[in-house]
């Protein structure tokens, strides 16, 4: 595609208007589809992501509500499985936790338990990491929900698959949880003109390489990419995958790629205990013989609001770049 | 003499603006204070204020194109007359004022 | 609702207990014996259209709220013939087509489901309600708070009904919850509130039809606290922790003898009727019982079935 074309298919736009894009056409096709949550009514959501919508769709379906996590997802679920559409912001992915309720213990098993006679349509959209905000305003607990049957996960990196992963969210027929990062909003991107969802399963092979596969997702590709360019200036060649959906997770691009490279290292913000990475190395094992592979997380340790601390238990692109060489040095994996 | 307004920074997290809106065309002398630009940002508007009695003389990004904290954005100068120089993008760059909305 | 269906409802869900509890295979249960007036007199007044929201102890709602007691029985015993194919058993059985949204076993996890399902309701601008039944014991959850908080703000169709039997598993509620009334939580948030007693079921049928009257109006949520008494333990695995001189003095409360003396009493109903009652709803058991036995367990591959 030649940078012409990209133009004419593309258009430059915040991360944030990206998700304005897809709840805009998708409320505008779905008349059920309704929002609940907190600020996001004339406000337009703590990142400005919903700014228009209240304008254009009315309180009635841009509903804010109290500081409620358990009630706001409950009523979203419920709601769902009567009839509607809902998507649920929930401001922190760390308050989340105090709606695992409806959403792990109602919502994921209600298509299973009731043989297929309610389904419960609801997007529960909310944002992680760190950013300066300390222990409880910075977490990435992704990897729990993985290990949740009858939930979906995804989490994009760019504008465009913000729009399409949002987008195919809003048209599943159960719950999904849709997860930003707070270090995403500032950026910008290129999202196709014309509307198009994306399929969830289907990870994004970014970069070409063939020494180390690296695998991330949301903003951890950032540093991944950064990581993957400055060890091209050392002669170490990456395969780059975006994941963009966790669950399900698109294990066989992953293996086309470590078939071509035979060394993998997953980076994460999260935990590496039971995490994105552990599932994945696991599973690769399972399909492969004889792969290095590393795996990068946050440390065991809660995430400061401290600058210095706060940095120190999570990966950038240095502590990338040495687990990489390590691992093709033959010390690690 | 010729100066360069560039994208004011740094501003907080930011490193891209998209421009929202010029007031005012090729031609036009700002009085110090005055509203010369203003940028978006993913959650904010940056108001750019002229520093010092100028005269617009070229606009180098129209209205929606985007922009890195740092590169030009329109061309000033201290008289109406005086000649662009060809070599625009290494000129000085103007002080500005600015303010995060 | 008449007086002699009130009667047979309660009368259904008292036999049908008595037929579980003594199978072999009844498996893992919270029985509504002694409990029936709340489900019966709460149910008389809900419309076809209504939703019909309760706990783990599902039992009585779900026969009061009409299912066939071959298709709950079934569902019990894990039969695939049950309408959740017997994967949800007691703790989550529902039938959302005939008004039973379902059973949800998490204590007080079903308070903002049934709000959405209120809100649901609501954008469909019709004159439908749903009433949600939970015990004492999730009275003492916050997610009771939100609902209230929510439901009192969006005028809701919702009607919060709370069997109030005195006890979590072994836990008195006076030594659980500060309030001294139950539906007194409900008043800070403008809400009409009632407790009534539940052991009789034309008070808790009144007091529904009051209160879904002003649901149906438009009027917001209302709040319905029913004292009750089980006659069994928590659950078929759990110790009796009261006393046995508590427990008789319980079984004299018994509903069905209360409503079926006030009735013979104003010969209402004679003695051969309530025979004849008692014998109909005994073979309604047994063909629920045949009917149950007859069906087929899931094949084990549906573990996998309908899960996203």
């Amino acid at each position: 595609m030649t940078l012409s074309d990209e133009t004419a298919a593309a258009t430059k736009i915040f991360f944030r208007e990206a998700i304005i894009r897809a709840l805009q056409e998708e409320m505008q096709a779905d008349p059920k589809l309704t929002l609940l949550g907190q600020d996001i009514g004339a406000f337009g959501g703590s990142y400005r992501e919903f700014d228009g919508l209240f304008d254009a769709f009315g309180a009635e379906r841009v509903r804010d509500m109290p500081v409620a996590e358990a009630a706001m997802v409950g009523i979203g679920v419920g709601a769902a499985a009567a009839g509607m559409r809902t998507l649920v912001s929930i401001t922190y992915m760390d308050f989340l936790m105090l709606a695992l309720d409806p959403l792990v213990n109602y919502a994921a098993k209600l298509r299973f338990k009731t043989a297929g006679q309610l389904r419960a349509p609801v997007v529960v959209k909310t944002t992680a990491g760190a950013k300066g905000q300390g222990v409880a305003h910075s977490q990435c607990i992704e990897a729990w929900l993985m290990a949740v049957p009858g939930l979906k996960v995804v989490a994009p990196s760019t504008p465009a698959d913000a729009y399409g992963l949002l987008k195919t969210a809003l048209r599943e027929e159960g719950p999904v949880v849709y997860i930003d990062h707070k270090r995403l909003f500032p950026t910008a991107g290129h999202v196709p003109v014309k509307a198009a969802c994306i399929p969830f399963g289907q990870a994004l092979h970014v970069r070409s390489g063939s020494d180390v596969t690296l695998v991330s997702f949301s903003y951890m590709m950032t540093p991944t990419l950064q990581a993957a360019e400055r060890l091209n200036a050392q002669g170490v060649s990456c395969d780059v995958i975006d994941l963009r959906s966790l669950a399900p997770l698109d294990m066989a691009t992953i293996c086309t790629s470590v078939k071509k490279t035979g060394v993998m290292v997953t980076v994460e913000e999260g935990q590496l205990t039971c995490g994105v990475g552990s599932e994945i190395s696991f599973r690769l094992r399972e399909m492969l013989d004889g792969v290095k592979i590393a795996r990068i997380g946050a440390v065991a340790a809660p995430v400061s609001s401290n600058r210095v601390l706060e940095a120190a238990s999570l990966p950038d692109a240095d502590k990338i770049v040495t687990c990489v060489l390590t691992l093709l040095n033959g010390k690690g994996g | 003499m010729i100066y360069q307004l560039q994208v004011p920074g740094p501003v907080p997290d930011v490193e891209e603006v998209r421009i929202l809106e010029w007031h005012g065309e090729v031609g036009r002398a700002f009085e110090p204070g005055e509203l010369v630009v203003e940028l978006e940002t993913h959650k904010a508007i940056v108001e750019v204020r002229a520093s010092k009695i100028s005269v617009l003389r070229d606009i180098l990004c129209a209205e929606g194109d985007w922009q890195k904290i740092g590169a030009a954005l329109a061309l000033f100068s201290d008289e109406p007359d005086e000649p662009i120089p060809d070599d625009a993008e290494q000129l000085t760059a103007m002080l500005v004022d600015f303010e995060i909305t | 609702m008449s007086a002699h269906e009130l009667l047979h409802d309660m009368l259904l869900i008292r036999t049908f207990e008595q037929h579980l509890i003594k199978r072999r295979d009844h498996g893992f249960q919270l029985f509504s014996s002694g409990e029936e007036a709340v489900s019966v007199g709460l149910c008389s007044v809900l419309n076809r259209d209504d939703q019909l929201l309760c706990s783990g102890r599902a039992i009585g709602p779900a026969l009061a709220r009409g299912l066939e007691p071959g298709l709950v029985l079934a569902e019990l015993l894990g039969k695939v013939a049950g309408p959740c194919r017997g994967r949800a058993g007691r703790g989550h059985m529902a039938l959302p087509a005939q008004g039973f949204f379902g059973a949800h076993a998490v204590v007080g996890g079903n308070l903002t489901i049934a709000a959405g399902v209120a809100l649901a309701m609501q954008s469909e601008g019709n004159q439908n309600l749903v009433a949600c039944m939970f015990g004492d014991g999730a009275c003492g959850a916050g997610a009771l708070h939100e609902t209230l908080n929510i439901a009192a703000l969006w005028h809701l169709p919702l009607l919060l009904v709370c069997n109030n039997n005195q006890y979590s598993v072994s836990t008195p509620r006076a030594a659980a919850l500060a309030p001294q009334k139950l539906s007194d939580l409900a008043v800070p948030f403008g809400m009409p509130a009632l407790t009534v007693d539940g052991m009789d079921v034309t008070a808790v049928r009144d007091a529904t039809r009051e209160f879904s009257d002003h649901i149906r109006a438009g009027k917001g949520p209302a709040f319905l606290e029913c004292i009750s008494y089980r006659f069994t333990p928590h659950s078929t695995s759990a110790r009796e922790s009261r006393p046995t001189a508590e427990i008789e003095a319980i079984q004299a409360l018994c509903p069905i003898v209360r409503l079926s003396s006030q009735m013979l009493m104003d010969g209402e109903i004679s003695q051969a009727d309530l025979d004849q009652m008692k014998k109909d709803v005994n073979a309604a058991v047994q063909a629920a019982s045949v009917f149950a036995e007859a069906a087929a367990f899931p094949d084990p591959a549906e573990v996998l079935h309908d899960i996203v």
